[in-house]
C-alpha cells in the first residue's frame, strides 16, 4: 500500500547539510543560549560555520553532534530560524552510516528502552503490552474513534516506579468524557521518537511509522490522545512529513489539549473535594517537545496556563518557575541519550527553580518525570518536591458538568 | 498483524542460541561437559561472564534484537555464588526482564531463560543445552517473515 522505505526517507533527510543552514549569518546568539554551553565547552555556531565552510567530514568524525541535548533553544532564538536540532537527527544518522559511529555508550540504562523500541519496528513483532493498568469500569476496545496512545510507559515499569498512574488517570479522564468505549491497543509499538532525535536510525522510524499507521487505519479511528509530549510532538510534526494525510487522517491531541476544549465546550469544570485553608504552591516544567518543538501557532502552553489559573480558586497557588514556556530548562536526557554528570547539573538547578516555585511540579512528559524524580534520590535539598504528570494532576479535579443543569452550574 | 507461531519442527533450522555462563560455576561446568565428551548441540555461542550477576537485561534484549533465537544465562546455584548473592540478583532482575519486556514484546517467554549449573555438573549442562535447543527448534526462528 505504502512505497517503501527509501522514498520516505527522502522526505526526512538532506544529504547535503549546507542547504538547510545557508542563511546562517553567524551572529553567535545560538552558542549564547545554548542550553548545553552552561555546563560544557559546546558552541552550535563554530560547528555552523565548520559545516558552511566545507569541513562536514570533520564535524562528524570528531563525534561532537551526539553531546547536543536537541532541546532546540537555539532555533528559539535564532533570527534566522536555523534549525539546529533537525541538523544535529540528520547528522546522526550519517555519523552512524558513513563514519561507523556507534553511540553505544552514552545512551542511558545501556541502552535498553532504544533496543525495545527497535525490536518493535520489526514486523515479525506483535507487543503483547500488559492492561494490567487499565482502571475497572473504564472500556476499552480495539476498534473506535477515539484511541488513548499509552507511549512506552508499561515497559518503563522495568525501572521506574508509579508510572502506571499517568496511564491509569488518563484512561479514567478519556472515560469519564467519552460516552464510547477508548480504543488501547494491547498491540501498540513505539512512536519512534528517541530513535528518530537521539540515535539516528531514520529507517527505523520509518518502519515504526508505518507499523503504526497501518494499525491506526485497521482500528478506524479517528482522534489519537496522548500523555506524552513526545509522542505527540512526533505524530503531529513528524508523521506528516512521511505520510502528507497524516494530519487529516488523525486530529491529534495532548491530554491538555483535549481536557481544554472539553473545558471550552462546558463539559467539564475543576472543582476540589479536598480543599485546604492554606493554598498550595505548585509550578509548571514546560517539556521542550511541548514548548520549543511545536509549530508557531500552536498554543499548548498558553492553554495548560488557562487551566491553571483555575486553580487559584480551589485552593492552588500557580508560581512560574525563573525560565518557563519557551525558555524552560530540559530535563538534559533527552531520548535516553547523554545522562551524565553534565547533563545532571542541568537538571539539579531545573529542581532548585522548582522549589523556589513550589511544592508540586506539574510536567507533561513522562519522560522529564523519570529522569527529574531520578535526581531526588541522589539530593536531599530537593527530594521534597512532588513531580506530578499533568493528568494525575487533574484527574481528582475534573467533574463532569451535566447537560440538564448545565444552565445553573455555569454560574 | 497475525503472528506466525510455527509449531513444526524444521529440519533446516539451526537456531542461534547464546549462551551466557558464570565464571566460577557454569563455565566450570560447561568444561567438564567438554572434557568428558558429553554430546550437545553446536549452535551456541558461550559468553563467559564473571558472575550471573553481570548480564545486564540490555544484553540480552540486544541479543533479541541481533537476531538470536534463544538467550540461556547459567549461573551457580543459589548460596554458592563466588559473589555471594550475585546469583540472587540476578534472579531478581531477569524476573522483571521476563515480565516486564519480553512478554510485553510479545517474544515467547521459552526463549530466555535462567538456569542454575554448578562446576560438578558437565552431564546436566550437556542435558540443559540439548533441552533448551530443541525447545527453540519447536518454537522455530524469531524472525518469522
Ligand atoms: S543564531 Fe542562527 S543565525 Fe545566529 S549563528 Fe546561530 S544559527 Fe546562525
Ligand atoms: S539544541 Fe540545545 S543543546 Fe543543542 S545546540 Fe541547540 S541549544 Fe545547544
Ligand atoms: S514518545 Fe518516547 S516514550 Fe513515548 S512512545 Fe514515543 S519513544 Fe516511547
Ligand atoms: S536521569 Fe536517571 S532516569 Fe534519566 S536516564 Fe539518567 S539515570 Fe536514567
Amino acid at each position: 500500500m505504502y512505497n517503501d522505505t527509501l522514498d520516505y526517507l527522502e522526505k526526512i533527510y538532506e544529504p547535503d547539510l549546507r542547504n538547510l543552514l545557508k542563511r546562517c549569518y553567524q551572529c553567535g546568539r545560538c552558542s549564547g543560549v545554548c542550553q548545553l554551553s552552561k555546563v560544557q565547552k559546546y558552541a552550535p555556531s563554530k560547528i555552523i560555520e565548520l559545516i558552511l565552510e566545507g569541513f562536514e567530514d570533520r564535524v562528524l568524525e570528531s563525534g561532537e553532534l551526539w553531546d547536543c541535548l536537541t532541546c532546540n533553544q537555539c532555533l528559539k532564538d535564532c533570527p534566522e530560524d536555523i534549525n539546529f536540532a533537525d541538523i544535529v537527527r540528520i547528522a546522526r544518522y550519517k555519523m552512524r552510516h558513513f563514519a561507523n559511529q556507534n553511540p553505544d555508550e552514552i545512551v542511558a540504562h545501556k541502552g535498553i528502552y532504544t533496543t525495545i523500541s527497535e525490536i518493535m519496528s520489526r514486523p515479525y513483532i506483535t507487543p503483547e503490552r500488559s492492561l494490567d493498568w487499565v482502571p475497572k469500569g473504564c472500556k476499552i476496545s480495539d476498534k473506535g474513534n477515539v484511541l488513548y496512545y499509552v507511549g512506552c510507559l508499561p515497559f518503563f515499569n522495568y525501572e521506574f516506579e508509579n508510572l502506571d498512574s499517568i496511564a491509569t488517570s488518563t484512561l479514567k479522564i478519556l472515560c469519564q468524557i467519552e460516552k464510547e468505549p477508548i480504543v488501547v491497543f494491547k498491540e501498540e509499538n513505539c512512536c519512534g521518537h528517541d530513535i528518530y532525535w537521539g540515535q539516528g536510525k531514520l529507517k527505523t522510524f520509518i518502519k515504526l511509522a508505518m507499523k503504526n499507521m497501518e494499525m491506526f487505519e485497521k482500528a478506524g479511528i479517528s482522534k489519537i490522545v496522548t500523555a506524552c509530549a513526545e509522542c505527540y510532538r512526533t505524530f503531529k510534526v513528524d508523521y506528516p512529513n512521511i505520510f502528507e494525510d497524516f494530519n487529516d487522517k488523525f486530529d491529534v491531541k495532548h491530554v491538555i489539549e483535549y481536557i481544554y476544549e472539553k473545558w471550552k465546550e462546558n463539559l467539564i469544570q475543576f472543582h476540589n473535594p479536598n480543599k485546604k485553608s492554606e493554598k498550595i504552591p505548585f509550578t509548571y516544567h514546560d517539556p521542550c517537545r511541548l514548548s520549543r518543538f511545536l509549530p508557531k501557532d500552536n498554543n499548548i502552553m498558553e492553554k495548560v496556563r488557562e487551566i491553571f489559573k483555575e486553580f487559584k480558586d480551589l485552593g492552588y497557588d500557580f508560581n512560574e518557575m525563573e525560565h518557563n514556556q519557551k525558555n524552560a530548562l530540559c530535563c538534559g536526557v533527552s531520548s535516553w541519550m547523554n545522562c551524565n554528570e553534565k547533563s545532571k547539573a542541568l537538571r539539579y538547578k531545573r529542581m532548585l527553580e522548582a522549589k523556589s516555585a513550589g511544592d508540586i511540579m506539574v510536567t507533561s512528559c513522562p519522560k522529564c518525570r523519570i529522569h527529574l524524580s531520578c535526581l531526588q534520590d541522589d539530593f536531599e535539598d530537593i527530594a521534597s518536591i512532588e513531580i506530578l504528570d499533568f493528568s494525575e494532576f487533574l484527574i481528582n479535579h475534573i467533574k463532569l458538568i451535566k447537560p440538564d443543569i448545565k444552565g445553573e452550574e455555569k454560574k | 498483524m497475525p503472528k506466525a507461531k510455527t509449531k513444526v519442527i524444521r529440519k533446516d533450522f539451526t537456531p542461534e542460541i547464546l549462551v551466557f555462563c558464570c565464571n566460577w560455576c557454569s563455565y566450570a561446568g560447561a568444561d567438564l561437559a567438554g572434557v568428558s565428551r558429553f554430546q550437545y548441540p553446536p549452535n551456541m555461542r558461550i559468553i563467559r561472564v564473571m558472575c550471573s550477576g553481570r548480564v545486564d537485561p540490555a544484553f540480552v534484549i540486544k541479543a533479541l534484537k541481533e537476531g538470536a533465537d534463544g538467550i540461556l544465562i547459567t549461573g551457580c546455584h543459589i548460596g554458592d555464588c563466588h559473589y555471594i548473592s550475585g546469583n540472587e540478583y540476578a534472579q531478581e532482575r531477569f524476573g522483571r526482564l521476563h515480565e516486564i519486556i519480553i512478554k510485553q514484546l510479545g517474544i515467547n517467554e521459552k526463549r530466555v531463560r535462567l538456569e542454575w549449573v554448578s562446576a560438578s555438573e558437565g552431564k546436566r549442562f550437556a542435558d540443559l543445552i540439548t533441552e533448551f535447543t530443541n525447545q527453540i527448534k519447536e518454537l522455530g526462528p524469531l524472525k518469522v517473515l
